[in-house]
């Protein structure tokens, strides 16, 4: 049985204040005053969160920030022997208990993938862990999707809980907040809310059962892996469907489940830190080698590594899970409007899709 | 080849196709809803197929991406022989981020144009909106609504709905600002900037493409860094680079996906060029961009 | 800026960068320096072969990361080493110092001017009354730490 409260529409502030008072409390808001799209951010006392649409960007950047400093370094000469130099380390890892409020089941579906690769295999990645482990997830009940979600295409839905801690369910009052798991429930007694009736309690699980079997999007891009490795040589079928690409690197960026990585040094004078930032597949810099060759020199070859990575070779490694969450950010923040889901549909069909 | 737009994912969002035989015509088409400058594709990365050898290359453009193929020409990236240019009045397109976030629409079916309204069909009803309410900010501000460089003209030339002396009244609005909020307004906005090159990659004049400073590593401009100072950065090095060759043809602010105002930078850039040079780019494909050209005797310097 | 910020401790801190073309204006410092002009000190020089190589962003860059002023100086204009350098930088330099305010950078920190390398006099006058200028503006905001 798991414990609930209830939050009623204008009872969100205190409950967040409270909240944020303990741990760092993440919300999506509006960008702007005049602006369509959202992103999360810190909340402190006066934040408005918006609930009602998805963000823009998602919470990616709250476990794998944009860019970190990895490390610190410093050269400390000898006053006696300048040919003899010590190199001075320091990395400091700095994990805050963490809630992230009123993220969508595709925001939180983008960090098991992030599990595996960060801290699945024999090396862990300490920054990301640390942070993964004081983070939890109050996740909405998604109740608005739009022509470019497809969730339920990819093995989730609208309603899946799955890596998160908490479901926030939307009622016409306010908001069900439920502990799915054992560790959230320090955090609902934070929270503190009013206790659920039963007609509150009632209300969500209607809601609940109604959205799990709502289908967002249409077809099934599970199993696209060997369509994939099908179509791999086929460059007329890469060329057909996405030469509007315009190689920005957009939909890397707004994706869930985008985690590629770049480290550099950046040194001045005597000091440095050892940055890692985002990268990239979309960007001719991201294969470009030292000699000079590059071996995905076209958008193309990049694309289809887009479309490889995500859908043939991350099931390959993690036991069928893909790396796409279905959240439809790539397709509805595209300059050019590429539809990601056509793409990987069309593998499967022999002709060219280009016509 | 002829590149010209056709219908994407769903009726309101438009994505370019590349017509390759007459059995792709039919996927054509034009309304207010063909946002995007196509004239980049010319220029930037590998056409394909590649054109053969004396065969021309057909493109839509509407006044302001006409302007792009001028300033392309001038800069010899562009022959003017190579091109079929069918040039399209516009009367201008729409923010589609807007009308979705607005609307709140989903399950659409059609969409058509009716007068002055945009009407939207969804599984429920027709839904109509003013096409004047929903247009693009580069839009209301237009001055070339007629393609300045074509072959054939699709529509019948339109008046500009905007006047030379009020070309410039975003620019003029953010000067009545002081300085300091000034400083605060680029910072809040360019502050949300995730450096995802996206406004860089849709100008048709950015040419550097894969080559740009930004991400060169020798000579270094900017770090891996996302802090605010190497976001301003970036933003000067964008739009020095196209100080006196900017067209306006608004696609860097289009495709932001975190909806900064970078026109506005290129357009102060244009009134100063306009004002103390008397240029405006792209209109005369025998002319050369100021910045590329001196005058010894330079008057008002 | 206010003027209490000028003439508090910050003063000491002030940085100039000059940009002095190879030929005329870095001579000119030099002709200033060797005739023992006084001068102020806040300027740090880089010598450029030209004006004309000085990419706005030059002046951009440091104004952004936190210098207080930068200056540029070269020969004048129809009197360039290179015949036409400084004519195209003047167009760009011109432009750019129209642009500065926009983005919320004062403008006075920014100057462009032309030095002979026999005009040591010249060349006092000018940095001296940059320097002043600057001093008056007071320390950048945009100063990191």
């Amino acid at each position: 049985m798991s414990r609930a409260i209830f939050i009623p529409r204008d009872g969100l502030h205190p409950v967040l204040d409270r909240l944020s008072a303990e741990m760092d409390v993440w919300v999506p808001v509006a960008s702007g005053p005049q602006k369509c799209g959202g992103e999360f951010v810190r909340y402190v006392p006066g934040t408005v969160p918006v609930l009602e649409r998805q963000s823009t960007t998602p919470p990616k950047r709250i476990l794998l920030p944009q860019v970190e400093s990895l490390l610190s370094y410093a050269y400390v000469k000898d006053p006696e022997d300048a040919s003899r130099v010590k190199i001075n380390l320091q990395a400091e890892i700095a994990a805050k208990p963490t809630v992230v409020f009123g993220a969508r089941p595709c925001d939180v579906r983008g960090f098991l993938l992030f599990d595996r690769v960060f801290t699945g295999g024999p090396f862990q990645d300490e920054y990301y862990r640390k942070r993964r482990e004081n983070t939890f997830f109050a996740t909405l009940v998604c109740r608005q999707w739009d022509a470019a979600c497809f969730c339920s295409s990819v093995g989730s839905g609208p309603a899946d809980m799955e890596g998160s801690d908490l479901r926030l369910t939307p009622l016409e009052d306010g908001f069900l907040v439920e502990a799915i798991n054992r560790r959230a429930h320090p955090i609902l007694k934070l929270m503190g809310g009013e206790q659920p009736t039963k007609t509150q309690l009632e209300a969500a699980e209607n809601l609940q059962k109604e959205t799990t079997e709502e289908q967002v999007g249409t077809g099934d891009l599970t199993h696209s892996g060997d369509d994939f490795r099908g179509r791999f040589e086929d460059l007329e079928y890469w060329r057909s469907m996405v030469s509007q690409c315009i190689s920005c690197g957009v939909c890397t960026f707004v994706c869930p489940t985008c985690y590629c990585f770049s480290i550099t040094d950046e040194m001045q004078g005597l000091e440095g830190e050892r940055l890692r930032s985002w990268d990239s597949c979309m960007f001719y810099q991201y294969t470009l080698e030292a000699s000079g060759h590059n071996p995905r020199p076209s958008k193309f070859e990049r694309y289809r590594n887009r479309i490889g990575h995500k859908f043939s070779f991350i099931p390959a490694k993690y036991a069928g899970m893909i790396g796409c969450c279905g959240c439809g950010r790539c397709i509805r923040s595209c300059p050019v409007s590429i539809d990601i889901r056509k793409v990987v549909e069309n593998l499967k069909e022999n002709a060219c899709a280009c016509s | 080849m002829v590149i010209g737009w056709g219908t994407g994912y769903d009726p309101l969002h438009v994505t370019p196709v590349f017509l390759r035989g007459l059995e792709d015509v039919s996927r054509l088409i034009w309304n207010p809803l063909c946002v995007q400058n196509l004239t980049g594709y010319l220029v930037k990365g590998a056409l394909t197929p590649p054109l053969e050898e004396g065969k021309k290359i057909g493109i839509c453009v509407r006044g302001c991406d006409s302007r792009s193929l001028v300033a392309l020409i001038q800069e010899k990236l562009l022959s003017r022989e190579s091109l079929h240019i069918f040039g399209i009045p516009c009367r201008g397109t729409l923010d589609v981020r807007r009308l979705m976030n607005e609307s709140g629409l989903s399950q659409i079916r059609s969409v058509t144009i009716q007068g002055d309204h945009l009407v939207v069909q969804n599984d429920e009803e027709a839904h109509r909106f003013p096409l004047e309410r929903f247009l693009a900010r580069r839009c209301l501000r237009c001055r070339h609504p007629n393609p300045v460089i074509y072959d054939e003209l699709v529509y019948q030339p339109i008046t500009p709905r905007t006047a030379p002396e009020d070309a410039y009244r975003d620019v003029e609005a953010m000067e009545a600002r002081s300085l300091q909020e000034r400083h605060l307004f680029w910072s809040s906005e360019l502050d949300r900037c995730i450096r995802c090159y996206a406004c860089r990659n849709a100008c048709p004049l950015c040419i550097c493409q894969d080559r740009c400073i930004a991400e060169t590593r020798e000579p270094r401009w900017l770090t891996q860094r996302v802090n605010l100072p190497e976001k301003f950065l970036y933003h000067f090095i964008h739009a020095l680079h196209l100080a006196g060759r900017c067209t306006e043809c608004g696609e860097c602010e289009r495709v932001c996906p975190m909806e900064i105002p970078v026109t506005l930078i290129k357009e102060k850039l244009n009134q100063i060029t306009r004002d103390l040079l008397h240029y405006e780019a792209g209109l005369d494909p025998e002319a050369l961009p100021p910045l590329l050209t001196y005058n010894p005797n330079e008057a008002g310097i | 800026m206010d003027q209490s910020a000028a003439s508090g401790a910050l003063v000491d801190s002030i940085r100039i960068i000059g940009f002095l073309c190879n030929w005329c204006s870095y001579g000119g410092a030099d002709t200033a320096g060797v005739c023992r002009f006084k001068q102020p000190t806040d300027l740090r020089v880089v010598r450029v072969p030209c004006t004309g190589r000085v990419d706005p962003l030059f002046v951009a860059k440091p104004l952004i990361y936190g210098a207080d002023g930068v200056l540029v100086s070269g020969c004048h204009p129809k009197d360039c080493h290179y015949a036409v350098g400084n004519l195209y930088a003047r167009r760009r330099l011109e432009v750019l110092k129209n642009f500065l305010s926009f983005m919320g950078i004062d403008q006075r920190r920014f100057r462009y001017t032309w030095v002979s390398a026999s005009e040591g006099q010249r060349w006092q006058q000018v940095v001296s009354e940059f320097s002043e200028t600057i001093h008056a503006v007071g320390p950048n905001p945009l100063a990191r730490k």
